[in-house]
Order: C-alpha cells, then sequence, then structure tokens
C-alpha cells in the first residue's frame, strides 16, 4: 500500500513539474519590422516590452530592414518555417499581391472580425491592404494586413517664413503659387526638393497632380478597375505646374544631385528653404530636432477652391501573418496590440501619424503633431487619399527624371507612363 | 545569377613533368583537391548550373516555377531597358578598363623608372581606393560629387563656377561622374599588376636600349610595354569583368539614374529578380551576361596563347 502511495506521490510529482512549464506557454514570436531610424527603434523596442509584459511566456523576436531590403528578402523568409510570424508588407501588386499569390500570407478576416479591426481606420483604406485569394485583384477580397501608421504626402512649412511676410496657409493652388512667389521675392529658396533618389520627385510631382486630380481617377488608376488611366488632364496640368516651378527657380540650386536624407531632410531642419513637400514621416525626424513649434504642415492645396484637398497618403505598411506560422494567435494579438489604441499614443508621442483616428483634442494645438492628425484626419474623413504613383508603375522615378531634364515634354511623359500601364 | 568572380582559368601554371610520382596512388591527388573542389561546386557551380535552369521558367522567386523554354530570352531581346543597360555596361568599360589600365601604365612608368624616396607610400597611397569596400566609395564620392560638395566648392573658388554641376543628377554627366569613380577604384589593381610585372623585366633590357640612346618614352614604348603585354591582358580581363557586373557603386551612387543614364545589367537583374519578382527573367539576363564575360575572357586567353608568349600567374 505504502509502495502504491509512494509510486503515485513520484508520478504526482513528475506530472507537477512538467505541467508548468507547459502551461506557461513559451512563445518566440518573430516580427519584421522597417523602424530603422533611431527614434523609430526606440518607439517600437518600448511598445514590444509592452507586449511582452501583457502576454507572460510570449518573447517578441524583432528583427528590422531598410523597406528595400524588406522587399527583397521577404519572400523567401516567409517560404521557411523559421521565416517571421509577423512582417511589415508594402502594398501594392508587386509586394503584397505576388505574396498572396504565392499563398505565403493568412487571410485575416477572422481576426478582423474577432477584434473589429474594421472599424480601426476609415473602410475604404482596408481595400490597400486587400486581394483576391489569387492575388490578382487588387483592392477587393480578404485582408492580409493591418496598419498602425498612417502618412500624408503634404506641406511642412516654416511658420517664422510665414510670419515674416504676412502670408497665409494656401486654400488654393492659386494661393500656394503666390506664397511660392512671394517667398522667392524675399530672396528664399521656397521648396526643399532633391530628385536624386528618385521616389522623392514621385511625392513631389505626385502631390501637385493630385491638387488637379478627382479621387475616382486615382483609384481607378492604381486598383486597375475600368477606365483607370494615367492619360488624364489632371497629371498634364501637374507635369507643366511642376516644370513651372522648376523654371522659377522654386527648387534649390542643383536639386538634381541632392538626396533625401542627408541633402533634404538637413537642408529643411537648417532652414535652407521655406516649405518642404513630404510625406507626415518626417515629423519624427523634425520634432526631435526643432520642437513642435517652428514648422507646420498644412495638405497640398486643391487646384479649385471647393474640391476636397486630394492629398497623396495613405495606411503605412501592414502588419501580416506568415501561411505557416506555428502561433497565428500569438501573431493576430501582437497586431490587436501594436495597430491598437495604446500603441496609437506611444506612436503619437514619437512623432508618428497612428493609422487608428486620433482625437485632435490630446494634442496642443498650434504644434507640428496637431497640424499632421488634422491633416491626416481631414483627408481620411473626407475619402480624399491619393496614391504613391511607383506602387502602379514602378519605373515612375527615371521617367520623371527624364521630364525634369527636359529629355521628355509632359505630353512626352504622360504619353509614356500610359504605355508603360497600358503594356501590363 | 552568380557571375564568375575571377578569371582564373587564365593563370594555369604548367606543371613540371618529374619522373617521380609525387602520390602512391592517383586517387590521393583527389582527394586534396576535393575540399576546395567540394566549395567550388556548392558555392559556384551549382548556383550557376540553377541559373541557367531558371532562366527557362517562369518563377517569381517563391513560386512554383513553370517551365515556358525560351520564352524570357525572346523577351530579353526586345526589352529596351536590357539593350540601354548592356550599352551602359559597355560605356563603363572605358572607364573601368581602358582608363585604368592607361592611368597604370603611366603610373608604373614613374614610378619604377626612378627611385622615389618614399616609393612604398605613394606605391601603398595609389593602391588604397582598389581595397576599400565599394560601397564607402560610393558614398565617399556621392559627397564629394554632390551639388554643394568640395568638387563644386573648389571650382567656385578657384573661379570656375560656371562649370559646377549636380554631376551625379544630370543627365549628360552623370554617367561619366560615375564612370569616373570607377576608374579610381579600378586603376589601383592595374597598378600593382603592371608593377609585379615590370619588377621581373630583365634590366639588362634597359641597359641596351640607353645604350643604343632610347630616351624614356622609348624605353617605355619598346621595353616596358610589351613586356607587360601578358599582365595587361590580365588587367583587361579583371577589369571587364568588374565593368559587366558592375552594381554596388552605380546602385549607391545614382541607383541608375538620372532618368536610365547609368542603368547597367546587374541593376536590371536586381529589379526585376527582387522588385518585380521575376527571378527566372532575371536568371536568363544573367546567363546573358555571363555568356558576354565567358566570351571576352576566352578571347583574351585565345590571343594570348596563340602568341606564345608567357603565361602569367596572378
Amino acid at each position: 500500500m505504502l509502495k502504491r502511495t509512494s509510486g503515485f506521490l513520484v508520478l504526482l510529482l513528475l506530472v507537477l513539474a512538467v505541467v508548468p512549464v507547459s502551461a506557461q506557454d513559451e512563445v518566440t514570436l518573430v516580427v519584421w519590422d522597417n523602424f530603422t531610424r533611431e527614434a523609430e527603434t526606440t518607439m517600437i523596442e518600448a511598445l514590444n516590452a509592452q507586449f511582452e509584459e501583457a502576454n507572460p511566456g510570449v518573447t517578441v523576436q524583432r528583427e528590422t530592414y531598410l523597406t528595400e531590403d524588406l522587399t527583397t528578402v521577404l519572400p523567401t523568409a516567409l517560404t521557411e518555417t523559421s521565416g517571421p510570424d509577423v512582417a511589415m508588407i508594402n502594398q501594392g501588386a508587386s509586394n503584397m499581391g505576388a505574396l498572396v499569390q504565392a499563398g505565403l500570407l493568412l487571410p485575416l478576416n477572422d481576426y478582423a472580425d474577432q477584434y473589429d479591426w474594421w472599424n480601426r481606420y476609415g473602410a475604404g483604406l482596408h481595400a490597400r491592404n486587400s486581394f483576391s485569394e489569387d492575388g490578382a485583384e487588387f483592392g477587393v477580397g480578404n485582408v492580409y494586413g493591418v496598419s498602425n501608421t498612417a502618412e500624408v504626402v503634404g506641406v511642412f512649412y516654416w511658420r517664422e517664413d510665414f510670419e515674416e511676410l504676412g502670408l497665409e496657409v494656401p486654400a488654393t493652388l492659386e494661393e500656394l503659387d503666390a506664397v511660392l512667389a512671394a517667398l522667392k521675392d524675399s530672396g528664399r529658396t521656397p521648396i526643399m526638393f532633391g530628385s536624386l533618389d528618385g521616389w522623392p520627385a514621385i511625392h513631389t510631382l505626385g502631390a501637385i497632380q493630385h491638387s488637379f486630380a478627382t479621387v475616382e481617377e486615382v483609384d481607378a488608376f492604381t486598383f486597375g478597375t475600368e477606365g483607370g488611366t494615367f492619360d488624364t488632364e489632371a497629371n498634364l496640368l501637374g507635369a507643366q505646374k511642376f516644370l513651372e516651378w522648376i523654371a522659377a527657380g522654386y527648387f534649390p540650386d542643383g536639386f538634381e544631385g541632392l538626396d533625401y536624407d542627408n541633402a533634404s531632410l538637413s537642408g529643411f531642419i537648417n532652414h535652407e528653404t521655406s516649405l518642404w513637400i513630404t510625406g507626415s514621416w518626417a515629423a519624427g525626424n523634425i520634432i526631435p530636432e526643432l520642437g513642435e513649434e517652428p514648422i507646420g504642415f498644412f495638405l497640398f492645396p486643391p487646384a479649385t477652391a471647393d474640391a476636397p484637398p486630394l492629398n497623396i497618403g495613405g495606411v503605412g505598411l501592414a502588419y501580416g501573418v506568415r501561411a505557416t506560422s506555428a502561433n497565428p494567435d500569438v501573431a493576430a494579438a501582437y497586431i490587436d496590440f501594436i495597430t491598437g489604441s495604446d500603441a496609437a499614443a506611444v506612436l503619437l508621442e514619437n512623432g508618428f501619424l497612428p493609422a487608428a483616428e486620433v482625437d485632435t483634442d490630446v494634442v496642443a494645438e498650434g504644434t507640428l503633431t496637431a497640424d499632421v492628425v488634422a491633416a491626416w484626419n481631414t483627408i481620411s474623413q473626407g475619402n480624399a487619399v491619393g496614391h504613391y504613383w511607383d506602387w502602379t508603375i514602378p519605373d515612375m522615378a527615371p521617367y520623371i527624371q527624364e521630364l525634369i531634364a527636359g529629355v521628355i515634354t509632359p505630353e512626352d511623359f504622360i504619353a509614356t507612363v500610359e504605355a508603360d500601364y497600358t503594356a501590363e | 545569377m552568380t557571375l564568375p568572380s575571377s578569371a582564373s582559368h587564365l593563370s594555369t601554371p604548367k606543371s613540371k613533368r618529374g619522373s617521380g610520382r609525387p602520390f602512391a596512388r592517383p586517387y590521393q591527388a583527389y582527394l586534396f583537391l576535393a575540399p576546395g573542389l567540394l566549395l567550388y561546386l556548392v558555392f559556384v557551380f551549382y548556383p550557376i548550373i540553377n541559373t541557367a535552369r531558371y532562366s527557362l521558367f517562369d518563377w517569381t522567386g517563391f513560386s512554383e516555377p513553370v517551365y515556358i523554354g525560351l520564352e524570357n530570352y525572346t523577351e530579353l531581346f526586345a526589352d529596351n531597358d536590357f539593350w540601354k543597360s548592356i550599352g551602359n555596361n559597355f560605356f563603363f568599360v572605358t572607364f573601368y578598363t581602358i582608363l585604368p589600365i592607361l592611368l597604370a601604365l603611366f603610373l608604373t612608368a614613374l614610378l619604377t623608372r626612378s627611385k622615389l624616396r618614399g616609393m612604398s607610400i605613394y606605391r601603398t597611397g595609389l593602391f588604397i581606393p582598389q581595397v576599400m569596400s565599394s560601397v564607402v566609395v560610393g558614398i565617399i564620392w556621392r559627397w564629394l560629387l554632390g551639388p554643394t560638395g568640395p568638387i563644386n566648392e573648389f571650382l567656385r573658388l578657384i573661379g570656375l563656377g560656371g562649370l559646377v554641376q549636380p554631376w551625379l543628377g544630370s543627365f549628360t554627366y552623370a554617367p561619366i561622374a560615375v564612370g569616373l569613380v570607377g576608374t579610381w577604384y579600378e586603376y589601383g589593381l592595374c597598378m600593382v599588376l603592371f608593377i609585379a610585372g615590370a619588377q621581373s623585366i630583365d634590366q639588362e633590357l634597359y641597359d641596351a636600349a640607353r645604350i643604343f640612346g632610347a630616351n624614356a618614352w622609348q624605353e617605355f614604348r619598346y621595353v616596358t610595354l610589351p613586356s607587360l603585354r601578358p599582365q595587361i591582358l590580365v588587367a583587361f580581363v579583371l577589369t571587364f569583368i568588374a565593368a559587366m557586373r558592375v552594381f554596388d557603386m552605380v546602385f549607391v551612387l545614382t541607383g541608375g539614374g538620372p532618368g536610365k543614364q547609368t542603368y547597367v545589367t546587374s541593376l536590371l537583374i536586381y529589379e526585376e529578380a527582387f522588385q518585380r519578382n521575376r527571378a527566372g527573367y532575371a536568371s536568363a539576363i544573367a546567363v546573358v551576361v555571363t555568356i558576354i564575360i565567358i566570351v571576352v575572357s576566352l578571347t583574351v586567353n585565345y590571343v594570348q596563347s596563340r602568341d606564345g608568349s608567357q603565361e602569367v600567374d596572378i
């Protein structure tokens, strides 16, 4: 009897010794992100620590890549069982679309229902992370990612220049033209711009073209729906206006040889120009250097006074889940956390624009953050979020560089892009 | 997508035919070869063969490959970007191959002819670009060539402000600027090859030339230059391969722009494979570039062996 009892006790001890380990459910969640800059790294590591604290037993193993490298390395990594469970995925047919086509991403619709991700930001914006199951159709079908940041390409400006010259934030393109002329006349270089890297040219020219365009036009072009074309009056007028600004000397001397990170960013922070047309992400670099006050942000104004201010923008890279991930539930919990309201507050604190709608009351008036949040809320609520041209035309930057160099006319430029667009 | 990285087939030292047998059993020789051969097979030969195989498939790099025969190649030969980029590669041959060889010959003539004090410092200094990481070289030159960089500031300083250019962003000057950076990078290799070659030239040849009253130019033309012929051919092949493979420098300096003025085949391969998810098509481009390199290398090898000149080890 004693023997049996002691045998039972030994067994019980064994079970007790084993159970806590398995109950603790040690999970390592591999997450790939693109937060490579210093401010971004600090922020995301703090957020990950919060998630680990709220989910005992879960370790977030973070790997970070430049966005370009993410595009290159991610597809093969997603085919491996040791690949990332959660990864930030660039939108567009050649990125997310190709991954969906290869069956590498988990459709997130069920989790989206469970966590109510649908109302996290404007319903129309989920289209940017959606594809048909075969990956062929963009903007429809399953949702494959949720974004935590948003971005809007607008205009940063030095408030003191506007005050000195008695200028107002322009409400129309015509008013903006007047602002530029006044800045130029005062001996300033109006707009920071460098086209060496190529992609900033897509933002600057794109912003001007969106000013003339309607959201229906740019949606049709980007999602490839019927009637989608680049050959529009708006795009031609935008290209002509762009060349007009070059000819007027509104950009820095030798802007063809200026890059983004070194020349443009530091140049604007050093007050070499009064304005800078770029994405809201630059606030994350400007605020640590200059604080909240000296710089403001406004939406690129529409060409016609009563039109909504259509600006390039959208939700940032989307968090998706590897189709073969062993821990999809933990992955979804991470996405819920990183795109949720707690994270949004931290994002905002760090100069990022959260995708989730932000209450403008929580930010101090007259700050850069307030301007950026207000701009995003305006276009997000007003269904006036435009698109980056290179999502659709990967060669857009070289074409714009040809336009800048005068190798092709605005008419040739439209025809070249249209030919590329219809060749697919 | 592996391009041959050396011209090792150029250097085949002739084994001495002795009577003694170095190995008791012939397979022992293969045992010693095995480790190197295995590495070569796994990391060079296998990827090359696979690249050639994938060039016959429609493949994103992570999808199920679909066999399409030579379709990638027919598309390639109708692709304007391909012709533009291969044209740029040949344009860069001038700067990566011809100019470095000429410059290195000039420097060799200078450095070997007379006894300069601190000779080794000059040699080392002149060779430094070659041992630097090409990405570092690219970043340095991007700064030097910037609109307000030291080169433009220097031009302004000496009153030549009219010549100031956004070098890397200019349609006209970007290819030349990128090319000259390549020249700066490659001449060191040629120079070291030539100096090594020049040191093995028999001093008596120079003595004889001087007795016949040769001046410096004639000494160079009739003694140094002919003696350096094997080294020049090796330098040609190595730098030609560099010109055809150039990627990192262009990627850092201009990204292939402005427009497609400095766009080269390796950028096209990179973009097709990793940005447009067309790994099969990218493989086809790599195969064509590899064939061009092989043909040129073999031609040079043939020229060299036909002349019966001595083989050269590098």
